[in-house]
């Protein structure tokens, strides 16, 4: 192992090849699953930062929100079935929203609640014409206390606080009390215009020991069918494009760590083939072939490891300049994965020369 | 066997190449297939949806005032909803589209069947036939109140990775309003318009923005190019590209200059024995020949069986233009990227021989 150490040390310049090689696909990795991430935060942050445990559509919307609709009737059976302990009307409206001062308009989900999301104080309240706007809308220019004109009919709604990771399908987080948004659905989007009471969905909360899933049934059985009630990770894998996403970017991403292996084993193996002679003087001198197999492991771990530290840092000086349109998140638990699965590959690949360093004949030292 | 693993390495790589462009072309005609094959050169969108086609309206008097406007030769009203329908047994998402047949707006790549004629009629996209989208099969809404025969189909018109209806406006408004009872009004999403004789519709949509309050007029081409969703994965897949492209470089440039080191006191000596440099450097030229043809050929195999394997609510199709574009740039970045190998290939001298380290190469 110190050998294979040394070696990098005093001559890293042989292992360019495989380093070089493995930042390239360290930074591709990671900006695939930077990609992933940022597209799948950015779409289901409305759902995940709810506190509820269920969320009910109505069946006939192929749990979509901004088609389902529960009026007021329906709302009364949710709220009688056994094990639903409270229920909160939820609604959205995807539209534009004029910044002062800013040419360009910020995407809103202008979001209509009743209960309060993960980021909000539990006693938050809202008066007609005043919203909490997700952080990520400051890179539009939202700041507290501006007034934003909000839709194709120019609603003006006031910024009074924040909310974080509220994004719905790519559209800033605006949180609102039920009325402002029914106005603004009504006016923006006269086609989807909802009656007072009717909410798109609702959100339910489960009476503590309840199992969720089996409420969500007995929601769905006591409205016969009308209702389709699904978990909230149900209702983020519901969301459209969610599973091709995350399938379509998996299977590349995959297919790029194979790459990543098969770039390490021939390297090594050329390098095996290479050292022959200097593997069968080592034997001779009493090295086994466990020694001298651990200290090629070694050397790819160590390749890889720096060669993805600097992917790393390399994706994230690239992540400060590439155009906001382009959803690209750094998340720890994926560069930890990714920075995992590239060491284990990287060392899989290495073992490729296992057989070639066994076979490596001590006496052939001598000639 | 070194041959061999290069191969396939380069392989996966040009497999990782032609599939991302495969899946990029595809997903890219079924998000904006609709927008890009119908007839209005123009296409006018409510100003605050951003060039979102679900999230614009247009209203009333803009749609007089868009038709008003000099050079306008037609326009007529375009709705596009996705909304969910029964069709062959299941309910499912389906991007509708209302136009009005004759008017700009209507769609260009009609394959099979005729267009509708009425508020009962439809074209089903092509790809989808066989979820339910056949000529002859009926689509209704969820209640079952409204229905709608499948007369023809479309191809390389799809929206939004969805099947895709195109629908007379009336049908349109009928299906919305059998989604939301409660809906208040259905406005067109955006106005499709034709230029008069004379007038490019780049000049036209300058002329619609600036002359109607609260609209934004887009050329066809733009509003493909400019639809949510479309620049970001255009910067994002290219991005991967570029990156994918360089790594067959330095694979491919790394392992000969591994091998021409390796290799360097046989090459020394067959110059020393008069082979010249070209007939060297020719040699190294046909092993990467030989490497890069292999890869690509079981690049293209893998990704004709992928592309063949998955459908996953995607159509993939190939582009043979595309590839061939995508492997004369693999095949020129081997080339590069072996430079280096055969620039000391060429370099190498012959008087080395008698050094006793057999370090031939010129420095």
């Amino acid at each position: 192992v110190k050998l294979g150490l040394l070696e990098l040390r005093r001559r890293p310049f042989r292992f360019a090849v495989a380093g070089a090689s493995l930042l390239l696909l360290s930074v591709l990795l990671l900006f695939l699953g930077g990609l992933l991430d940022g597209l799948y935060l950015g779409s289901t942050g409305l759902l995940r930062a709810q506190k509820g445990d269920l969320v009910v559509y109505s069946s006939a919307s192929n749990d979509s929100l901004v088609r389902s609709r529960i009026d007021p009737e329906l709302r009364s059976v949710v709220d009688g079935v056994e094990g639903v302990s409270s229920t909160g009307g939820l609604g959205v409206a995807l539209v534009g929203g004029r910044v002062p001062d800013r040419d360009e308009l910020a995407n809103l989900s202008v979001t209509g609640f009743e209960l309060p999301v993960a980021s909000m104080p539990s006693d938050v309240a809202l008066a007609p014409g005043q919203a909490l706007a997700d952080r990520s809308l400051e890179a539009a220019g939202v700041e507290v206390g501006q007034t934003v004109e909000v839709g194709s009919a120019a609603t003006p709604i006031e910024v009074v606080g924040w909310v974080e990771d509220t994004d719905y399908l790519q559209q800033g987080g605006f949180f609102v009390e039920p009325s402002t948004w029914r106005l603004v659905l009504g006016q923006s989007r006269p086609d989807s215009n909802l009656p007072e009471g009717t909410f798109q969905a609702l959100v339910v909360e489960v009476d503590p020991g309840s199992d969720p899933t089996a409420v969500a049934d007995a929601i769905d059985a006591a409205t016969a069918g009308a209702t389709s009630t699904l978990t909230i990770d149900e209702a983020v894998q519901a969301l459209p494009g969610i599973k091709e996403q995350n399938s379509t970017f998996s299977a590349i991403i995959y297919v790029t760590l194979f790459v990543a292996g098969l770039v390490v084993a021939l390297f090594f193996a050329l390098l095996t083939l290479e050292r022959v002679r200097l593997y069968s003087v080592l034997k001779a001198i009493g090295a086994s072939s466990r020694q001298v197999f651990a200290s090629v492991v070694t050397q790819s771990v160590v390749v890889a490891g720096l060669s993805f530290v600097l992917g790393a840092v390399i994706m994230w000086l690239l992540t400060l300049v590439l155009p906001a349109e382009v959803p690209v998140a750094l998340v720890p638990s994926r560069l930890v994965q990714t920075g995992v699965l590239l060491v284990v590959m990287s060392s899989l690949g290495a073992t490729i020369s296992l057989r070639r360093v066994v076979r490596v004949d001590p006496a052939s030292a001598i000639g | 066997v070194r041959f061999a693993l290069l191969s396939a390495a380069v392989g996966l790589l040009v497999f990782l190449i032609l599939f991302q462009q495969a899946l990029f072309g595809s997903l890219l005609l079924s998000f904006t297939g609709a927008l890009e094959n119908q007839s209005g050169t123009v296409l006018v969108y409510g100003a605050e949806a951003r060039k979102n086609l679900a999230g614009s309206v247009i209203l009333p008097p803009q749609q007089q005032a868009v038709a008003a406007v000099e050079g306008v030769g037609a326009s007529a009203p375009v709705g596009e909803a996705t909304l969910t329908v029964e069709a062959g047994g299941d309910e499912v998402n389906a991007s509708i589209f209302g136009f009005t047949p004759g008017g700009p707006g209507e769609p260009t790549r009609v394959v099979d069947g005729r267009m509708p004629t009425g508020p009962t009629e439809a074209l089903a996209s092509k790809e989808d036939r066989d979820a339910g989208f056949a000529i002859g099969d009926t689509v209704t809404s969820v209640d079952g109140d409204v229905a709608m025969q499948v007369v023809g189909l479309t191809e390389r018109s799809r929206y939004s990775v969805s099947p895709t209806l195109w629908v007379t406006f009336d049908g349109y408004v009928a299906l919305r309003e059998a989604a939301n009872p409660d809906a208040t009004a259905v406005l067109p999403s955006v106005m499709a318009v034709v230029p008069a004789a004379g007038v490019s519709p780049s000049v036209l949509a300058e002329r619609i923005t600036s002359q109607v309050d609260g609209v934004e007029a887009l050329t066809r081409d733009a509003a493909v190019a400019e639809s949510p969703g479309v620049s970001a994965t255009t910067t994002s897949f290219n991005l991967i590209l570029a990156l994918a492209l360089l790594v067959v470089a330095l694979v491919i440039g790394f392992f000969f200059v591994i091998l021409t080191v390796q290799k360097t006191p046989s090459l020394v000596l067959l110059r020393a024995i008069g082979a010249p440099s070209w007939y060297l450097v020719r040699s190294v030229l046909v092993q990467i020949a030989l490497v890069v043809v292999a890869g690509v050929v079981v690049g293209l195999a893998l990704t004709f069986a992928a592309v063949s394997a998955i459908s996953a609510g995607l159509p993939i199709s190939v582009d043979g233009t595309t590839f061939a574009v995508l492997v004369a740039a693999v095949v020129g970045l081997a080339l590069v990227g072996a430079a280096f190998a055969l620039v000391r290939v060429a370099r190498l001298d012959p008087a080395s021989v008698v050094d006793p380290e057999g370090r031939g190469a010129a420095s």
